[in-house]
């Protein structure tokens, strides 16, 4: 079979997608670029949405991006089940999207943060965490300035008995974020919302580590086997 | 010993340092009022004085009692303390307060609640020269003297008396009134209110597109000392004053088909008289509404409420279409690029109407030509009288006040170096012969060779004066200032770098500026996606009111990929880009224009820049497609001067003509005037050269990326810059003249007066630590002192990480990036200055400054290829300062020349004063070096257990300007250290080689603080420890600051290669201990002589110190 093909979109203001294209790459999967303004998907087989400042997180970050006209092409095929992982500004335009919960407020300190953080995998069955195990603990880099998960309780709840939240900060809660929640997934698990950037951990000599490239190759191995 | 040879004046008596005597012995010559006796006005001296007297006492020792016993509360309690308030010890002004010195004295009652922030004439000046304007003072100026005089040789204060912070550093939210509200509000300058949802998302993505509702763009300078602005000179609508009344209407006489004008030449010739008012062509020029235009320039009168007064055009139609500033803007919707071949007139330009007639007040090149004697407002715009004499010389008539905003600007000390030149001249006088350089000096930015096809361009710049008036945007603005320089080159943005000085820790506008100046770095670098991978954070008195915010970019290009600011061939199209025209940063030009057109608005200009890194990010990536497809012949970006300098460089550079339409510049602000257009320095916005057949492309590429694009004007091979304005000609000047033929000037320098006394206090009378205990507490008091310890709370609001070729970052020694994933190939960088050492001798201190980054980036293991400056100096009219200056640039030279890395490019901020005070010379050395494979890079990180450690280079006793001298005592005297640059180049030698063959795990260069210093990171950024043990006297091997040394961690089994390495070299090596457990443990001479363990540290223990400072005072 052919390489899994991934796409990545860039948004105006995306900063962090050849990054994520070059951890696809690192993970043996064909990155597809793909463009906002498009209306199509290019058939790939999984998509990215990476960080960076859509629209410079005018308005509210994610909330412009939302509206991009590929963004309906996503949302439709996300609910057919194709796998789509946002990180980071990606994550919170899933969330101004409804594909995921909750929002993401300026961190709790207000200045932008950039550490290696200390994460744990709470969910390894999703699309994206499956060469994971449960409790596995990762480091892995996080920058953002508005990082803060949050939604009501009920939500929460909900999230942590389902089992959907994927990822909790260990050590140090870096933004505020409820419940230490770093990222978390929809019903079906095919859509990831991560805060943390793994395809900054994807190589050792630029990265603090290589845990992040599991999320890539997750996908890969799943796509493969499909 | 070193043949030491460009160290060849400056320094004759090393001896000194280590047996202090009175008396200025040294060859720099002494002005007259050098030596001995000193005026009362100089507090600083009266503080050595006092120094000296006491110099025996015992009582002035680093281990006093109430300190040792302030200092362990500290360390104990974790908290952040006070200065010891029982220093009951009638101790001088120099015992030691705890990591800071205090700023101010006691009792200042400006230090009570609002950060003071004054602006001073000269802090005005300097702000203009930099780039910005700056509110003139309130009519009385009164620019009180910096708080108890010269903070800079303030002593600690002991006696608790002026501790007036306790409740402050805590509450950030005290200097957050102050003129930064864009600090707290974060990285979103353009957030325009009024930009709804709904027009947003119909229109597609240009929020940012909307800045005039934008309230930030005003907020944070309509507080405070804004109103001030250009109250000051108040210039007088001259057309009455000189003219009398029968000229009033000729403005609008002269239209485009009026054939005199050119003729107009000299000054008072004779085709004035026929300007009459019964010249006819008024009427078609002016349009329908005319009727009232007499009534403009009626007699005696201001011009204002004529302005106003019914039926003239050019007033309805600038307001009228819709209430905000900016139809324009909102109109354009989905095609923001307006492509204007036929220029302003044109139903979907924006701004402006189909047919504007002049209004009154334009000053055109004919009425220029008409009225010589009218009083123009030079020196307001800081133009000397002979320089002002010398633009009518060349014009061979008064200036129009267009022109006037030009050359004033063009030929202002920021951007014609006029002071600077002679002697940065040297630069490339010296250069050493090299392949590297694709592009020297002159450029945007200097463009070297580093392999594989690939070059790099680097350059780092200064946004001092801004980021103290307003630091979020200040700070933002530079760092998008040398982006655009490295863009503008061809070359792809990968990397920033900031050095940072500020005012000591604990000051209370310290806390206002670097909160700021912080965010604004990492809020606009961030969102650009550029790693931000080094630089420096710097606390001295001395910046106490002058911050210095030096940004650097590094960018990465193919060989053919090379871009130039020319202009060449006639009838290529000049094309505007990126974000619209709006009053940002116009300040001085306000002159002008107010002087004749709706006054108050124009007043109340904000006079420092505001940045929108989303539209630069967007134009990084629409460049990139545009030299991809060779759409450009030549490109500039607008910085300082916006278009004007723009112009006037593409132009001058080029086939040397161009016209240019000043209608069709996109304004966000549709009642700037010409002279305001012209000198705006609104953010992110280029201008290219485009041959005709290819601009259609160029507009489909920007709409792409939903950038606004405007040709406004056109190649010529005239020879002339001209410009029209409303069908007017507003300017015509040869633009070599404003580009390259400003004034140069000779300012006379003598040493300042004093040198001698300060070179001659040296260090060595300062009471050392003796015991293990002393020496244990230093170690950690060094370590946690604001200079030395952790930077992390800085360098965690910068991201390092994105577009994942980051491969070292701060705080490692230097900054490694991957140029290609491929062959691995990559570039190091180290900035570094040092202002203590170039403060006692700016020779030497240049030298170090280039010796401490060249070393940075070797002890990578990179080759050191090419340097950058920022040359951060007072003010050239001060002999002093000239003369800091001139052996600084020489020094430099010297040692580049020495070194053989050129230098590629760089920048020279002058007026970083307070008052009469100018800060301590500093220079900021940037070093570019290469990897030819990053993966054979070394870190600072002590990692591998059973390591040997071994120190490379000589120790010699060096405290004058050392940061224990500075930490413990305040002190700044004596000599600093002996620059050995053979040494220095035998050293790079040997860590480059050692890193390419594998012989060290770490390496870790030696520099302020000294060996101590070096360990202490070694260890917490490897959560290793060490057993030391010390070759020699403990504190002068712990401390001293001896150039041309690291430390390294050797390979198992690599001991007796690189022992043999190193004494190729000539380098000494000694093997100093062993990496391991948990704690820096120090062996060495006992006060007997005996060896014994010294101290020894737990890395917890050390870590806190090191890492408590700044959020402690900057959170």
């Amino acid at each position: 079979m052919d390489a899994a093909r991934v796409g990545v979109i860039t948004f105006p203001g995306s900063l962090d997608d050849k990054d994520a294209a070059r951890a696809v790459r690192l993970a043996g999967a064909e990155p597809v670029a793909l463009w906002h303004g498009d209306h199509d998907l290019r058939g790939v087989d999984a998509v990215v949405l990476p960080g960076g400042f859509s629209y410079g997180d005018y308005l509210r970050a994610g909330a412009i991006a939302r509206f991009a006209p590929l963004m309906a092409e996503v949302v439709d095929a996300a609910k057919g089940g194709l796998p789509v992982l946002g990180i980071c500004n990606g994550f919170q335009v899933l969330c101004e999207s409804h594909l995921l919960p909750g929002a993401l407020l300026p961190n709790a300190g207000l200045h932008f943060v950039c550490r290696d953080q200390r994460l744990s995998v709470e969910n390894a069955e999703t699309a994206w965490t499956s060469e994971y195990r449960e409790g596995q603990e990762l480091v892995i880099p996080i920058k953002n300035v508005d990082g803060r998960y949050v939604a009501d309780r009920e939500t929460l709840t909900e999230l942590a008995d389902s089992g959907r939240i994927v990822a909790r900060y260990l050590d140090l809660n870096p933004n505020g974020s409820l419940d230490d929640i770093a990222g978390i997934c929809n019903e079906a698990g095919n859509v990831v919302g991560l805060m943390p950037h793994p395809e900054h951990a994807a190589e050792s000599l630029t990265g603090p580590s290589t845990d992040g490239l599991g999320f890539f190759t997750s996908i890969v191995k799943r796509l493969v086997n499909a | 010993m070193s043949e030491q040879r460009p160290n060849a004046s400056g320094r004759t008596d090393r001896a000194r340092d280590a047996a202090p005597g009175p008396g200025p012995a040294d060859d720099f010559v002494e002005n007259g009022s050098g030596g001995a006796g000193r005026d009362s006005d100089e507090p600083s001296l009266e503080w050595l004085g006092e120094l000296k007297s006491d110099a025996d006492d015992p009582e002035l020792s680093p281990v006093d009692p109430a300190v040792t016993q302030a200092f362990e509360a500290m360390l104990e309690e974790g908290e952040r303390i006070e200065r010891p308030a029982s220093a009951s010890a009638p101790v001088p002004a120099p015992a030691p307060a705890p990591f800071v010195e205090p700023f101010g004295g006691p009792g200042d009652p400006s230090m009570g609640g609002q950060p003071p922030m004054e602006v001073t004439p000269e802090f005005a000046r300097a702000l203009a020269e930099e780039g910005t304007s700056v509110p003139a003072p309130p009519s009385p100026p009164a620019p009180p003297a910096s708080p108890a005089g010269d903070p800079a040789y303030t002593a600690p204060d002991l006696n608790g008396s002026g501790a007036p912070e306790p409740s402050v550093p805590d509450a950030p939210g005290v200097s957050g009134t102050g003129p930064q509200p864009a600090v707290g509000t974060g990285p979103q300058p353009v957030v325009g209110t009024g930009t709804g949802p709904q027009p947003v998302v119909s229109t597609g993505p240009q929020p940012s597109l909307d800045p005039g509702s934008d309230p930030l763009a005003q907020g944070p300078l309509g507080t405070g000392p804004q109103p001030a602005l250009g109250t000051g000179p108040q210039y007088v609508q001259p057309i009455t004053g000189s003219d009398g009344p029968n000229t009033g209407p000729q403005p609008a006489v002269n239209g485009p088909g009026t054939g005199p004008l050119p003729a107009v030449e000299g000054p008072g010739t004779g085709p004035q008289p026929a300007v009459g008012p019964n010249t006819g062509p008024q009427p078609a020029v002016n349009g329908p509404g005319t009727g009232p235009q007499p009534a403009v320039n009626g007699p005696g009168t201001g011009p204002q409420p004529a302005v106003n007064g019914p039926g003239t055009g050019p007033q309805s139609a600038i307001d009228g279409p819709g209430t905000g500033p900016q139809p324009a803007i909102t109109g354009t919707g989905p095609q923001p690029v307006v492509d204007g071949p036929g220029f302003g007139p044109g139903p979907g330009t924006g701004p402006q109407p189909a047919v504007v007639p002049v209004e009154p007040g334009t000053d055109t090149v004919a009425i220029a030509a008409a009225s010589p004697e009218r009083p123009q407002p030079y020196a307001e715009l800081g133009m000397k009288e002979e320089e002002y004499r010398r633009v009518r010389e060349i014009l061979g008539r008064r200036p129009t006040s267009s022109e006037l905003a030009i050359y004033s600007v063009m030929w202002s000390e920021h951007c014609s170096y006029k002071s600077s030149r002679v002697h940065l001249r040297q630069f490339g006088d010296k250069a050493p012969k090299t392949d590297a350089l694709l592009v020297g000096m002159g450029e945007n930015a200097g463009v070297v060779d580093i392999g594989q096809g690939w070059a790099v361009t680097f350059k780092v710049e200064s946004h001092n004066h801004p980021s103290y008036v307003e630091p979020y945007q200040g700070a933002a603005t530079g760092v998008g200032g040398i982006v655009r320089d490295i863009m503008s080159m061809g070359a792809r943005p990968i990397a920033v770098m900031d050095s940072l000085r500020f005012g000591p820790a604990d000051a209370l506008d310290t806390q206002r500026v670097l909160p700021g100046v912080v965010a604004g770095v990492g809020g606009y670098g961030n969102s650009l996606g550029l790693p931000n991978i080094g630089g420096e954070t710097v606390f001295d008195a001395c910046y106490a009111q002058n911050p210095l915010v030096n940004a650097l970019c590094v960018g990465v290009l193919k060989h053919d990929e090379i871009q130039r600011a020319i202009a060449p061939g006639p009838g290529n199209k000049v094309i505007l880009f990126g974000a619209t025209t709006g009053p940002d940063g116009i300040g001085g030009a306000s002159v002008l224009a107010s002087a004749t057109f709706d006054e108050e608005s124009h007043q109340k200009r904000p006079s420092v820049q505001v940045g929108d890194p989303f539209m630069e990010k967007l134009l990084i990536e629409c460049c990139l497609e545009l030299f991809a497809e060779d759409l450009v012949v030549g490109i500039q970006d607008l910085g300082a001067a916006g278009v004007s300098c723009a112009t006037t460089e593409l132009a001058a550079a080029g086939t040397g003509g161009m016209h240019v339409d000043l209608d069709t510049v996109p304004l966000r602000d549709a009642t700037l005037r010409p002279e305001e257009i012209l000198m705006s320095e609104s953010q992110e916005r280029m201008m290219a050269v485009v041959t005709p057949d290819k601009v259609d492309r160029f507009m489909e590429i920007c709409g792409r990326w939903e950038i606004p694009a405007t040709v406004i004007g056109t190649v010529t091979d005239t020879g002339r810059l001209v410009m029209t304005w409303r069908g007017e000609t507003i300017v015509d000047i040869p633009p070599g003249t404003a580009a390259d033929e400003g004034p140069v000037y000779e300012r006379p320098y003598a040493p300042p007066h004093d040198l001698g006394a300060l070179q001659s206090d040296t260090p060595g009378r300062l009471t050392r630590p003796t015991s293990g205990d002393e020496l244990r507490r230093t170690v950690l008091w060094l370590a946690g002192s604001p200079n030395l310890a952790s930077k992390t709370w800085v360098t965690s609001q910068y991201d390092r990480y994105v577009l994942g070729n980051t491969v070292l970052a701060m705080p490692d020694n230097a900054g490694v990036v991957r140029v290609d994933d491929e062959s691995g190939l990559g570039i190091a960088l180290s900035l570094d200055g040092n202002g203590r050492y170039t403060r006692l001798d700016p020779y030497a201190g240049a030298q170090l400054a280039l010796s401490e980054a060249y070393r940075n980036v070797a002890a990578t293991g990179a080759r050191p290829l090419a340097v950058t400056n920022c040359l951060n100096f007072g003010s050239p009219e001060d002999p002093g300062v000239m003369w800091q200056f001139a052996r600084a640039v020489e020094g430099l030279a010297d040692a580049c020349r020495y070194l053989g890395v050129p230098v590629t490019g760089g920048n020279v901020s002058f007026y970083n004063q307070t008052g009469t005070t100018p800060i301590n010379p500093t220079p900021v050395i940037g070093v570019l070096g290469v990897h030819d494979d990053v993966r054979r890079r070394v870190n600072m990180s002590l990692t591998s257990d059973g390591a040997t450690i071994a120190l490379l280079g000589e120790t010699r006793e060096e405290f004058g300007g050392s940061e224990w001298a500075h930490v413990v005592y305040g002190h700044l005297g004596g000599l600093p250290p002996l620059v050995d640059l053979k040494a220095e180049s035998a050293l790079a030698g040997v860590m480059i080689q050692a890193a390419r063959d594998g012989l060290v795990t770490a390496v870790h260069d030696l520099s302020d603080g000294g060996l101590s210093q070096t360990l202490v990171e070694s260890c917490l950024r490897g959560g290793l420890g060490a057993r030391i043990t010390l070759p020699g006297d403990p504190f002068v091997s712990l401390f001293s600051e001896s150039v041309a040394r690291a430390m390294v961690a050797v390979s198992p089994g690599a001991e007796a290669r690189l022992a043999a390495l190193c004494e190729a070299a000539g380098v000494p090596v000694t093997q100093i201990g062993v990496a391991g457990g948990d704690a820096l443990s120090v062996t060495g001479r006992g006060a007997e002589g005996e060896q014994q363990e010294l101290f020894s540290i737990p890395l917890a223990e050390l870590r806190e110190a090191h890492e408590r400072m700044l959020p402690s005072y900057a959170n």
